[in-house]
């Protein structure tokens, strides 16, 4: 199940041969500054799948996410989006293409109303989109309670689903989640999981890094392990849960 | 019993914070002097009375010419010390066109547009003024601004955009050279010599008790539009698309620049309203106080920083409340001490209240 060549890494579970192909990540090398993280990675998504990056720190998970959406430093390789070229491309232009992203770290406006946080999310829109609001309040009905409330003076979980919330604004086709459970407490990481499953059954496509690595796979459609910058492992969830070498590497046995 | 407990508990008081009890104890020893002057008649309540409305004007040019610092600094997270003399070049400029609209036909069109450089003419021997010539005034006020906000673009554009990625204190250094450069080149122009811009606007005396407040046409000019912009600033970062983007930079940029926020045009924006303010607040400085100086600015720039620092830094709230209290104090410290030292008692105050308050009485709110 190892893999060495890139070809492997995505024939694994009969990737190649579907034809709804969201975004097509190939030999991307990428970094910050002069300093390269990246080394040929690979990575999937198709229409309206859930696909989960896991690894140890520092193996370049944060980093594939960032450099889908224009973050980082390219190096080589490309980046495809729905038969469009996005590689190299700045994220103020990357989110026309329907890619919203939740970062991990200050994902909020803090002296903005949890309102106003929304709005941002639309700011490429004319106007204000009231039934893309009205959609993340049912999805996020706290949001709706708290909406004149500044969302810095708001817990770590309200503030994690706001983020996905300004991010949901312009009903991206793809969802990109850096770490949406670090930090939570246990009980609200189950409730966060199943919010993603919602979002997901209506239809957006989501990668997502996770620190929680086994409950992230076991929801997972498919999943990449990554190390060193380095594509290791890729198939389902499920059949990364069970293989005995991902187990003892990657998931503490 | 209840004394005791009474007691017990001032006595925990004073040990908690006795910052505070000192605090008390000065007020209470300022508070009695006064009372004691008004109740021999030493001061007047009319005399309180001026210089509370003379503290409040000032505290209207401070808090005005604060937003603009505020601003920049809570987007661009730089302290712009040539802040004080885009003020100077905005008044300068606005004045030159008060003076050629003016004086057109009474003298000569360069000592006009040089605002009577060298004594050569007089404002109030051109008879200026909100009521006497109020096209004049009006055209000098646009103009102010405009100049102001053209500076501060071009500066921005040639000098800071340059450096913005560099460190805080390279842009800190560049901005104090700007400064130097910007006052010499004025001095170089308009000569170093105060000059006095206005004819004496009439004014109406209010009753108050024992005396008269002299209140002039000046004196509401600027109250009228300093708060006027103040509200104006307030509807435009809490309404609209804008004014939301620049908070929501302020609060945080590499967020503002995942959104789609096109944070240069917000960087430029702010530059266009901050210093459209800055050219305003430094006419009706001039209009206000009735002399022109190549200084003024650079003066007047200590207590703006007074005030936002004082107000929160980054919290254009704050600088309008900032420079009020600036203002008050600055005003009314003549009443305990001598004139002299009335600036430094603003910086006192200053630093009492960031001793109670460390981050400022607006902190952590940025611009909104």
């Amino acid at each position: 199940m190892s893999v060495d060549a890139n070809t492997d890494a995505t024939s694994g579970a009969g990737v190649e041969d579907r034809n709804d192909v969201l975004l097509r990540v190939r030999n991307l090398d990428a970094g910050y500054g002069d300093l390269q993280i990246l080394t040929d990675v690979d990575m999937d998504v198709f229409d309206g799948e859930y696909v989960t990056i896991v690894g140890p720190n520092g193996a370049g998970k944060s980093t594939t996410m960032k450099s889908v959406f224009g973050l980082t430093a390219h190096m080589g390789g490309s980046v495809q989006f729905q038969d469009e070229d996005i590689t190299g491309r700045r994220p103020e232009e990357i989110i026309h293409v329907g890619i919203g992203y939740v970062p991990q770290n200050d994902n909020v406006f803090p002296t903005l109303t949890v309102e106003e946080n929304l709005e941002m999310g639309a700011y490429i829109l004319d106007e204000v989109p009231q039934d893309a609001i009205r959609a993340v309040y049912d999805r996020f009905p706290i949001l709706e309670e708290r909406k004149h409330q500044k969302a810095g003076t708001m817990s770590g979980g309200q503030q994690q689903m706001l983020a996905m919330g300004r991010a949901l604004m312009l009903d991206p086709d793809l969802l990109l989640l850096d770490e949406p459970s670090a930090g939570l407490a246990p009980d609200l990481v189950d409730e966060m999981f199943d919010k993603i499953d919602e979002i997901n059954e209506a239809g957006t496509a989501i990668l997502m890094v996770e620190q929680n690595a086994k409950e992230a796979l076991r929801r997972c459609d498919r999943g990449y392990v990554l190390a060193n910058g380095q594509n290791r492992y890729m198939d389902r969830g499920s059949a990364l849960l069970e293989d005995e070498q991902v187990r003892q590497d990657f998931l503490g046995g | 019993m209840g004394i005791a407990e009474t007691y017990s508990r001032g006595r925990e008081f004073a040990i908690e914070r006795p910052f505070a009890l000192v605090l008390g104890v000065i007020a209470a020893v300022l508070l009695g002097d006064l009372l004691l002057g008004l109740a021999t008649g030493q001061t007047q309540f009319a005399d309180i009375g001026t210089l509370v409305w003379d503290g409040l004007m000032r505290g209207l040019v401070i808090g005005l010419a604060g937003i603009g610092l505020s601003m920049t600094y809570s987007i661009l997270n730089f302290a712009n010390f040539a802040h004080g003399d885009y003020i100077t070049a905005g008044a300068f400029s606005g004045w030159a066109t008060t003076y050629l609209i003016a004086g057109l036909g009474r003298a000569d069109i360069g000592a006009l547009l040089l605002v009577g450089a060298g004594g050569s003419v007089y404002g109030g021997t051109i008879g200026i003024g909100m009521l006497s010539t109020p096209l004049a005034v009006v055209a000098g006020i646009v103009v102010a601004g405009a100049f102001a906000i053209a500076l501060s673009l071009g500066v921005d554009r040639f000098i800071f955009k340059p450096v913005r990625n560099e460190d805080g204190i390279t842009l800190l250094i560049t901005s104090i050279g700007v400064a130097f450069a910007l006052r010499y080149l004025m001095q170089f122009v308009f000569g170093s010599d105060v000059r006095g811009t206005t004819a004496q606007p009439p004014s109406i005396g209010l009753y108050l008790i024992d005396g008269t407040v002299f209140i002039d046409a000046h004196d509401i000019t600027l109250l009228v539009i300093a708060s006027g912009l103040m509200i104006g600033v307030h509807l435009l970062l809490q309404r609209t698309k804008l004014g939301k983007a620049m908070r929501a930079m302020a609060d945080n940029q590499d967020l503002a620049l995942i959104t789609g926020i096109p944070t240069e045009r917000v960087v430029r924006s702010t530059w266009i309203i901050g210093g459209g303010l800055t050219g305003i607040a430094g006419y009706m400085f001039i209009l206000w106080k009735g002399t022109l100086g190549f200084n003024d600015g650079w003066l007047l720039l200590l207590l703006i920083f007074a005030a936002v620092i004082l107000g929160g830094i980054g919290s254009i709230y704050g600088a309008i409340t900032g420079g009020l209290v600036i203002g008050l104090t600055a005003s009314m410290a003549v009443l305990w001490i001598p004139s002299a030292f009335a600036r430094a008692a603003a910086f006192v105050v200053m630093i009492v209240i960031l001793l109670v308050k460390p981050s400022g009485l607006f902190s952590g709110r940025s611009t909104a």
